[in-house]
């Protein structure tokens, strides 16, 4: 359908190691992408994630574990997505979503960049949209009794691409590390606990680790931030959790929670790693990490360079206004800013 | 092309990839009102864009990191379209309102109306086809530029540039384009480039054979003293062979008395300064003098030797007069430029010439101090136009730059020399400096009056004339080859 309205089509090979070179496009998102350009209606509504608050601390052990780096080769792969909200049109939101995988052979790394896939929300089709999102991603029904924030659809729609691509990095590689943006928790619209759960179970299969790192957390321990437990360690060090309780409400934490510090910094991170893993897994697995990555800021330069890649920068947001007014008919429009016209210089904080 | 913004005389605006655009053309800004603002581009710089520092570091492609975009909506052509875009620096030249054109307006095109467009020269520059239109060059579009040379009639011009970008072609272009008008011309050529205006570029005689007369000092230019009238010849002594004031007293009654015995000769000249009765340093000081002059080459007793008068009454109908200076000691050259500017302002005093048009190369090297002055006022009044032809332009003063009506700007790469022409010249130092620099060879930036005041980059035409006063070289081409 998608291609027989538009010269799109993707390009089965790329000039990469091959298992990377052999990833096929979701084809649903590019179909969605230019529906919503061109106002495909679907029907649907989404439900809205609660978040994990504070634990018990009395219930917790914690572990804190030097690491000494291993250089056994391995190679490191690491998946990010970018989202950014391009403007406004008289029905809605215009925003476009990219996502970017890099990995690490050796002394050099390389890149693949999936998108910019440009998205418009109209406010009438919100629901649709949002039924569209879960039905073509997880063959899911949602509840039609709430319209979804335009950020949330934007969420979502990043989730969708940066699963997708998390599943399929597992799927093409074997024996590798595989570095996420974010954490493990499933339960979610976004993810459910069976998808994650399979994500979590493939990669045991494909004998791949996969750890995700989050640079912001709420998670409290002890009465403090979860990643302020290691700012007078020296690292490189990880403190792992045990019976860090893994369920609130429908939420589930599908992965071990661990603080890391991985070089001399400020900066500590949470640390998601698969909770079936065997603890010395775990360990051997950040070991090489650092042993085979640079590790700046105790944050590998896979992962940053993956952020780095997807990320949009303002002339590529032009480019996409551009885009978007060449090949739709979709107009944007500049509202006035209510809180500049109310307030004056005092009308600070976003529009609305 | 978009209109954004506007400080002072600069307007700025943004083109993209596609939209054809060269420093030195002409843009003419159209909005609902009618009126149209013509500017031109002086230089052309990348457009601000945000973010464009991010996505140079990050699409930097080296050894440690390589990778390829899958963009299946292909908007990477629509970003490239957009990091590519181009800020014109724009100078407001004119307005043109219903066809009349205006140099000075506070009027503004609306900016989110605005129309911008590409404006030829020829639209821009005289287009009456009358027999004063000469060919020029053409632009750096190739668009024939025509100028009436009825422009350099009456004004005073500059030539500059540094060497070897042009200057003297372009000199010698208008030269035979006053001469081809019937303009009488006296060119003084330091290093003998003219002396080929008479020939083709084979060596044949071309159609100015007998229009341009070359005069050669101490050869086929000598001077008798009766052609030499007591001013010009106390000019010389005192400004040129520095005799002083005593000497020049008696000089002069030597000189008289001669005259009035109708004996001005080098001879007897000779023999009255050894017999007259005064000071004996004001002899040896007469003496000096009067053995430089003999032993010049450039006087004469002989009666037959050419004169100036006679041969610029020959060029009165058009025709030009080359006073070839090439392998003339110093002193001789001043001593024969005095001559000639005395007798040009002689003979335009007196009427017998009815303006001249006066082409000086490197006129610093023999040219008075007091006489710059003189050739760009008193003399401009007599009927002598004068164009200076240099490659330092400091050596020209800063107020005859202020005083000069067409200026032929040629490549200067020192910021001192642009520095030095941006402060006199009437056009805005932006334009001078950020068009001159990048001129190439052959091309050059013609300011003032020939171009309507309508800054227009050139590229000189050729010429077929014999090529002279180029550099002997020392390693010909064909011991480069062997």
């Amino acid at each position: 359908m998608v291609n027989a309205q538009f010269p799109i089509t993707t390009t089965p090979r790329y000039n990469f190691p091959l298992q990377v070179g052999n990833l096929q496009l979701p084809l649903h998102l590019i179909e969605l992408s230019i529906q919503t350009l061109h106002k495909t209606h679907h029907q649907l509504e989404p439900t809205i994630p609660q978040q994990l608050s504070t634990i018990d601390d009395a219930a917790l052990n914690t572990q804190l574990v030097r690491l000494k780096p291993n250089k056994q080769h391995i190679t490191i792969f690491a998946i990010d997505v970018s989202s950014i909200r391009l403007g406004e049109t008289s029905q809605g939101t215009l925003l476009a979503i990219r996502g970017a995988i890099v990995w690490k052979s050796k002394n050099s790394y390389q890149y693949v960049r999936l998108g910019p896939f440009p998205f418009h929300i109209p406010n009438h089709m919100k629901n649709d949209l949002h039924r569209l999102l879960n039905g073509s991603t997880y063959n899911a029904k949602a509840p039609t009794n709430l319209a979804p924030s335009t950020l949330y659809l934007q969420t979502r729609l990043t989730g969708i691409l940066e699963r997708w691509m998390q599943r399929s990095i597992n799927e093409v590689t074997q024996n590798s590390i595989i570095l996420w943006d974010g954490n493990m928790v499933a339960g979610t619209p976004d993810t459910p606990i069976k998808t994650m759960s399979k994500m979590l179970a493939d990669a045991r299969q494909q004998q791949n680790i996969i750890l995700a790192f989050s640079k912001v957390t709420r998670l409290m321990l002890y009465n403090r931030k979860l990643t302020d437990l290691l700012l007078r360690q020296s690292p490189p060090c990880i403190l792992m959790t045990q019976n860090y309780p893994q369920y609130e409400n429908s939420i589930r934490n599908m992965g071990r929670i661990n603080v890391a510090k991985l070089s001399k910094s400020s900066c500590t991170f949470r640390l998601d790693i698969d909770a079936n893993l065997p603890q010395t897994e775990v360990i051997q697995a950040v070991q090489t990490l650092i042993g085979n990555d640079s590790i700046q800021n105790s944050y590998p330069e896979t992962l940053r360079l993956a952020h780095i890649y997807s990320t949009f920068t303002a002339a590529e947001v032009l480019g996409l206004q551009r885009y978007i007014s060449q090949e739709s008919s979709l107009k944007m429009i500049s509202r006035p800013n209510i809180r500049r016209i109310l307030f004056g210089r005092f009308g600070k904080g976003p529009e609305g | 092309m978009r209109l954004f913004r506007k400080e002072g005389a600069t307007i700025q605006i943004i083109s993209f990839p596609g939209e054809d655009v060269e420093k030195g053309d002409y843009l003419k800004i159209t909005d609902s009102t009618g009126k149209n603002l013509i500017v031109q581009v002086i230089d052309i710089e990348y457009a601000n864009i945000p973010g464009i520092l991010e996505e140079l570091l990050r699409n930097h492609n080296n050894s440690l990191v390589q990778g390829e975009d899958v963009d299946p909506f292909e908007v990477a052509n629509h970003i490239a379209f957009i990091q590519d875009a181009h800020l014109l620096i724009c100078k407001i030249r004119a307005i043109d309102v219903q066809g009349e054109l205006v140099h000075a307006s506070s009027w503004l095109p609306s900016r989110t109306k605005a129309r911008v467009k590409r404006l030829t020269v020829d639209q821009l520059l005289a287009s009456d086809k009358n027999s004063f239109m000469t060919h020029l060059g053409a632009t750096t579009r190739r668009k024939d530029i025509h100028i009436d040379v009825r422009a350099l009639d009456g004004a005073l011009n500059i030539i500059t540039g540094k060497k070897g970008t042009g200057k003297s072609h372009v000199s010698k272009l208008l030269v035979l384009s006053l001469v081809s008008n019937g303009a009488p011309v006296v060119v003084l050529d330091l290093n003998g480039e003219y002396t080929g205006l008479n020939r083709d570029a084979s060596g044949k005689p071309n159609s100015y054979q007998d229009k341009i007369l070359v005069l050669t000092p101490g050869k086929n230019f000598k001077l008798t003293l009766n052609q030499l009238n007591i001013r010009v010849m106390l000019s010389i002594l005192v400004n040129t062979l520095h005799l002083p004031g005593t000497s020049a007293r008696e000089f002069k009654r030597i000189w008289h008395y001669l005259n009035e015995r109708n004996a001005l000769t080098l001879t007897n000249l000779g023999e009255a300064i050894r017999d007259w009765k005064c000071n004996q340093h004001v002899r040896d000081a007469l003496f000096s003098r009067y053995y430089t002059l003999l032993h010049s080459g450039l006087l004469t007793d002989q009666a037959a030797c050419t004169s100036l008068e006679s041969e610029l009454a020959k060029i009165q109908h058009g025709g030009g007069v080359i006073i070839n200076l090439r392998d003339t000691s110093l002193t001789n050259r001043y001593i024969v430029v005095e001559y000639v500017l005395a007798k040009l302002i002689e003979l335009l005093t007196k009427r017998r010439l009815r303006s001249i048009f006066l082409f000086a190369e490197e006129a610093h090297l023999y040219l008075r101090e007091t006489y710059w002055n003189d050739i760009v006022t008193r003399m401009r009044h007599f009927g002598a136009f004068t164009t200076f032809v240099t490659n330092q332009p400091d050596t020209i003063r800063e107020s005859i730059y202020r005083q000069a009506d067409s200026l032929f700007l040629f490549n200067f790469t020192s910021s001192h020399d642009l520095e030095t022409i941006s402060r006199a010249s009437k056009i805005d130092s932006e334009t001078i400096k950020s068009v001159a620099r990048d001129l190439p060879p052959h091309h050059c930036l013609v300011l003032g009056n020939v171009v309507n005041d309508f800054p227009v980059v050139a590229k000189i035409r050729e010429l077929d004339v014999l090529a002279m006063g180029e550099t002997r070289l020392f390693f010909s081409e064909s011991q480069g080859s062997s």
